[in-house]
């Protein structure tokens, strides 16, 4: 040491320095032992899981097809921009929103809205802010990966429907998964933003329409930029659905409907042998493309919310959730329930009409006199007086065991969701009798026997019950699946990614409850009802001859009082009918609103599906037999467009013979404000 | 200068710790392409290499004698530099702090890291000629002016973490020119309890801002700060030093935390995890030991300088530098706070580099003098 060691201990000093020096680099070095080598593989997986994504790439979903595979619901590929997880974490997208806004094209306040969910989901992994990406949004963001890393293009199918307003309550539509479906077991494994069917068959075979969706496995840099893919596995596709549609009765349906005169209703056609549903339609009706695609424009969701708010309630399915009275259709099942329980026998039917019946102080009439019918002619001229007395043998119990005979009291079990349960004297019982000091007043059996006041019912389980007359009793589930075609599967067995394949499989259908009764029973009741049409009885216009004869039932249900049911508040017309007549293959059902008489409206509607169906089904095959030799078709003059101009014009000239009934109707019921007769027999006599 | 390298001044040159000095820089130089590989920081750092390398071989042949007589002047021009770079339309702001001066053909220089040397050279010019005897007061009120006027003008950038490494300059020529033990443990004991106070103080009236503040608290509470908030740097930091292991990922870009943008700055304050990532365990220790040796050829140097003015100057330098490393690794390794300190001869930039090898070119520069006198 050259220096002069006047500060104190100075060689000391220096090597504490150098050992303090040397304890610094010790402390990091121990540091660095316990990070690298203890907690090593921590840090490592931890690194792996934020450089490692998992982007989905979503299933189409299986197509819907008609019985004659004509296309129902597709999907078309679309690209979404999307906001990415990722830049969620480090910057505000509520700061950019107004850039997004310009580039995109869309509403500011939309953004924002959706960009508020965000607060609600912390573990999205993107969120659509644009549907149906144009190519100027897609190149808008493709160019501003630097300034906006955030934006991603997604492709996604999205759900199409080409019929818009067709089949729309039917098919139903897609969205996405709100959070209390989330919730729910069956969605269990979907996470938010996926597309699940709402509605319809859509939802009804959710499960399998909606496929496995495939992913990217990627690594991406801090921002979410994708820096490149290490793993691809495709996505499954949904299985296509072939239901028992007929596209061609369909339009026919919706065409009835469209031409009515409310143009509110619901027609449903089934066939008897299978319980095939072939046509549904309900109006008004709804384009659920609106919903699929709308939700992300202003006019979009204003359409929406005036689906919501509009009275005549386009969204709910007049088929299997409107309760409506059915007047005198219900006359059908009550004629069999009598002959089961043994009220009338196929030998003595026979009970008076009286013009009425005085129960108490009131007298509740019927449309005309008609001596004392037996059942047959009573279901043909569709006579009250007849019913108030057959109702008043059967009692409270005997209309109770008619419910639960062809169980009204149940669903009918058709493949569709929200199905409502019919409301009949079983249902509303209790109600009136504590209204009624504990016993069922004779009135309400003379009310219920024609089908009003305490019957509510839904035309599905009507069309059922009616049917049944047809088929031996049978009451067929009504049903739209007749076909799940088979997809392939992803991978091969063994891998980690493997996605076994969908096999195909068929409509199973249950088993079929029966209505036992003896052949002339059966016999007795379709005679009635083949009277309707063929022999001088309420719905004699519809004939279409010989070759197609229809047995059916009409039906007129007081929707207010009478003497103000004018204007919008009219009966509801009813007409159930299948055909041929004693070897059914069609089955119909028609509800017309606020219209009137169940003869004049509703039947010529069902008459136009039958056209419609043997246009396709019998013209044809006739013409075959023109060319095996048969020269002298009968169905040549046949009507040609089905379900087209003729029935309109009908209607539309009707008024006048309503008019004379009312007066008398009115004078009637006069002190019986709550219901009014069934059908009017008499109208197809004055013409 | 070739020429006035006699045979003797030759073999006195201190080759090894300029080894030692380079071979770490250029370590730090693979480094710096592993954190950006398509980057220019490693070439440009190529080059900083050269040009420090001629700054200390003039440094080293000068006598630094000479030098620490002029330090009044250095010291001046180091002021000046300061006050400059406070001018808005002269200093540029980075990151919210006034810190670099733009210099045209060269680019951006940092003066704070500069006038560390002449604040080594002032303290051992005035320490290195006091009288003997124990350390008066006043001579510490003068070392602690010297040091202050820096200080404060660093402060005003504001650069916290660059004015932090100034206080061991002056402590270490403190401790070595005869302060008393007493006052030594004194100043520890003051330190414990001032430190946790100021930083109460601070926290309370507004003098730590916030984003200081959730630093250091990230520190403190390591499992309760928010990994993508004020806690993101140093747990990104950890996560990379971590999943290093013992051998690295050795310069495997895709997996990269610095390639994939999770790990930030990597190229200057996280240097030290991006060679953690790439080398592992055994990178790191080698480079710590690499330190260690260098600290050690240091204080070799400094035991044999010819006088006490050559011994400060070497001690202040190896006493930053050791600070400088220990601030910033332990940073990177998650248990000091995020301030901005480069790592002595690893992180890219060349005000670091040059200024580090302008104070290894004195420690030379006093060893190859040693019998000269």
């Amino acid at each position: 040491m050259k220096v002069q060691d006047y500060a104190q201990n100075l060689p000391i000093r220096l090597g504490t320095i150098q050992v303090l020096a040397f304890v610094f680099l010790a402390v990091l070095g121990i540091r660095l032992y316990h990070l690298q080598i203890n907690r090593g593989e921590d840090y490592r997986v931890r690194a792996e899981n934020q450089r490692i994504r998992m982007i989905p790439i979503p299933a189409p979903r299986g197509a819907i097809f008609d019985r004659n595979g004509k296309l129902l619901v597709d999907s078309r590929s679309t690209y979404n921009v999307t906001l990415t997880h990722e830049a969620g974490e480090r910057i505000n997208p509520m700061d950019r929103v107004d850039e997004y806004a310009k580039g995109l094209s869309v509403e500011r306040e939309f953004l924002v809205e959706r960009i508020n969910l965000l607060k609600t989901r912390p573990d999205y992994e993107t969120l659509v802010l644009k549907e149906n990406a144009t190519l100027q949004d897609i190149t808008w963001v493709e160019t501003r990966t630097l300034e906006f890393p955030e934006l991603r293009i997604e492709l996604q199918p999205q759900r199409f429907y080409p019929h818009g307003l067709m089949l729309a309550h039917v098919l139903g539509y897609v969205g996405e998964i709100s959070p209390a479906q989330l919730e729910k077991q069956e969605y269990g494994h979907l996470k938010p933003g996926d597309i699940i069917g709402k509605g319809g068959l859509e939802q009804f075979y959710d499960k399998f329409l909606r496929g496995t969706p495939g992913y990217r496995k990627v690594i991406v840099d801090s921002r979410g930029r994708v820096q490149s893919e290490i793993d691809y596995v495709p996505p499954q596709s949904g299985q296509d659905l072939y239901t028992t549609i007929d596209l061609d009765l369909q339009i026919a349906a919706e065409e009835q409907l469209a031409i009515s005169a409310s143009k509110r209703g619901a027609i449903i056609a089934m066939d008897p042998r299978d319980g095939g549903v072939l046509a549904m339609a309900s109006a008004p009706s709804f384009d659920p493309n609106i919903f699929v695609q709308g939700s992300a424009t202003k006019e979009g969701r204003k359409q929406i919310a005036a689906y919501w708010q509009d009275e005549t309630r386009p969204l709910y399915n007049r088929a299997i959730q409107g309760r409506y009275h059915p007047g005198s259709t219900w006359k059908i099942p009550e004629s069999v329930a009598a002959l089961r329980q043994g009220v009338v026998t196929v030998q003595d039917s026979n009970l008076a009409c009286g013009g009425g019946i005085t129960i108490g102080n009131k007298f509740t009439r019927c449309m005309g006199n008609h001596g004392a019918p037996p059942l047959k002619y009573a279901i043909t001229k569709s006579c009250d007086g007849y019913y108030y007395r057959l109702a008043l043998k059967m009692g409270i119990d005997g209309l109770v065991q008619m419910v639960e005979t062809f169980e009204y009291d149940k669903r009918t079990g058709i493949d569709l969701p929200n199905e409502k349960i019919s409301r009949t004297p079983k249902y509303y019982r209790e109600i009136v009798e504590k209204r009624s000091r504990g016993r069922w007043p004779d009135i309400e059996t003379v009310f219920a026997s024609i089908g009003q006041v305490t019957v509510d019912v839904t035309p599905i389980a009507m069309l059922r019950a009616v049917t049944s007359v047809g088929i031996g009793g049978k009451l067929m589930v009504p049903h739209f699946m007749k076909e799940f075609k088979s997809i392939g599967a992803i991978g091969k067995p063994g891998e980690p990614n493997y996605v076994p394949a969908k096999e195909a499989f068929e409509y199973e259908a249950p088993e079929i409850p029966v209505v036992s009764m003896t052949e002339e029973q059966n016999k007795l009741v379709l005679d009635g009802m083949y009277g309707v049409v063929h022999a001088g009885g309420t719905a004699t216009r519809i004939s279409m001859g010989g070759e197609f004869e229809i047995a059916g039932k009409t039906g007129t249900a007081q929707v207010t009082v009478l003497g103000k049911d004018v204007g919008e508040l009219k009966d509801h017309a009813w007409f159930i009918g299948f055909a041929p007549a004693y070897a059914p293959e069609i089955a119909v059902v028609a509800i017309i609103e606020n219209v009137g008489f169940g003869g004049t409206h509703a039947a010529p509607a069902v008459k136009g599906i039958f056209e419609a169906y043997v246009k396709k089904n019998r013209v044809a095959a006739s013409e075959t037999a023109v060319g095996v030799g048969d020269g002298d078709s009968p169905d040549t003059p046949e009507p040609s467009a089905p379900g087209a101009t003729p029935n309109p014009g009908t209607n539309v000239q009707q008024p006048p013979e309503i008019d004379p009934d009312r007066p008398s109707a009115n004078i009637a019921t006069g002190n019986t404000n709550r219901r009014r007769d069934g059908d009017r027999p008499g109208e197809n006599r004055r013409r | 200068m070739v020429a006035i390298l006699e045979k003797r001044q030759f073999k006195d040159f201190d080759w090894l710790t300029a080894l030692i000095a380079v071979a770490i820089v250029s370590f730090g130089v693979w480094q710096i392409y592993n954190a950006q590989p398509t980057d220019t920081y490693w070439s440009k750092q190529i080059l900083g290499l050269f040009i420090a390398l001629v700054a200390m071989v003039v440094v080293a042949l000068s006598d630094y004698r000479r030098i620490v007589d002029a330090a009044p002047f250095f010291y001046a021009l180091g002021i000046i530099l300061l006050i400059l770079v406070l001018i808005p339309g002269l200093g540029v702001k980075i990151n919210g702090q006034r810190a670099w001066l733009a210099v045209p053909m060269i680019g951006r220089f940092q003066p704070s890291e500069f006038v560390k040397i002449p604040v080594v050279l002032m303290l051992a010019k005035y320490f290195g000629n006091r009288k003997p005897g124990p350390l008066r007061f006043r001579e510490m009120i003068v070392g602690g002016l010297i040091l202050a006027l820096p200080l404060g003008l660093i402060l005003l950038e504001p650069d916290a973490g660059q004015a932090i490494t100034y206080f061991p300059l002056l402590a270490v020529v403190l401790f070595l020119s005869a302060v008393r033990i007493r006052y030594v443990i004194l100043a520890l004991v003051a330190a414990m309890i001032f430190i946790p106070t100021a930083y109460v103080i601070g926290v309370n009236t507004g003098a730590i801002k916030n984003y200081q503040r959730e630093r250091i608290e990230a520190i403190l509470d390591p499992e309760n700060a928010d990994p993508r908030g004020f806690g993101y740097h140093t747990h990104q930091s950890m996560i990379t030093v971590g999943k290093g292991g013992l051998t690295g990922i050795k310069g495997n870009q895709d997996i990269s935390q610095s390639v994939l943008k999770f790990l930030p700055e990597p190229h200057t304050d996280f240097i030290f995890a991006v060679t953690a990532e790439n080398t592992g365990f055994l990178g790191c220790i080698s480079l710590l030991l690499a330190y260690a040796l260098l600290i050690s050829r240091l204080v070799a140097g400094a035991r044999e300088a010819p006088d006490r003015v050559g011994m400060l100057v070497i001690m202040s330098i190896a006493g930053g530098i050791t600070f400088q490393i220990f601030i910033n690794v332990g940073m990177v390794l998650g248990f000091l706070p995020v301030i901005g300190v480069p790592l002595p001869l690893m992180s890219a930039g060349l005000s670091a580099v040059l200024s580090t090898f302008i104070a290894i070119g004195f420690v030379i520069s006093v060893k190859m003098r040693r019998f000269v006198n």
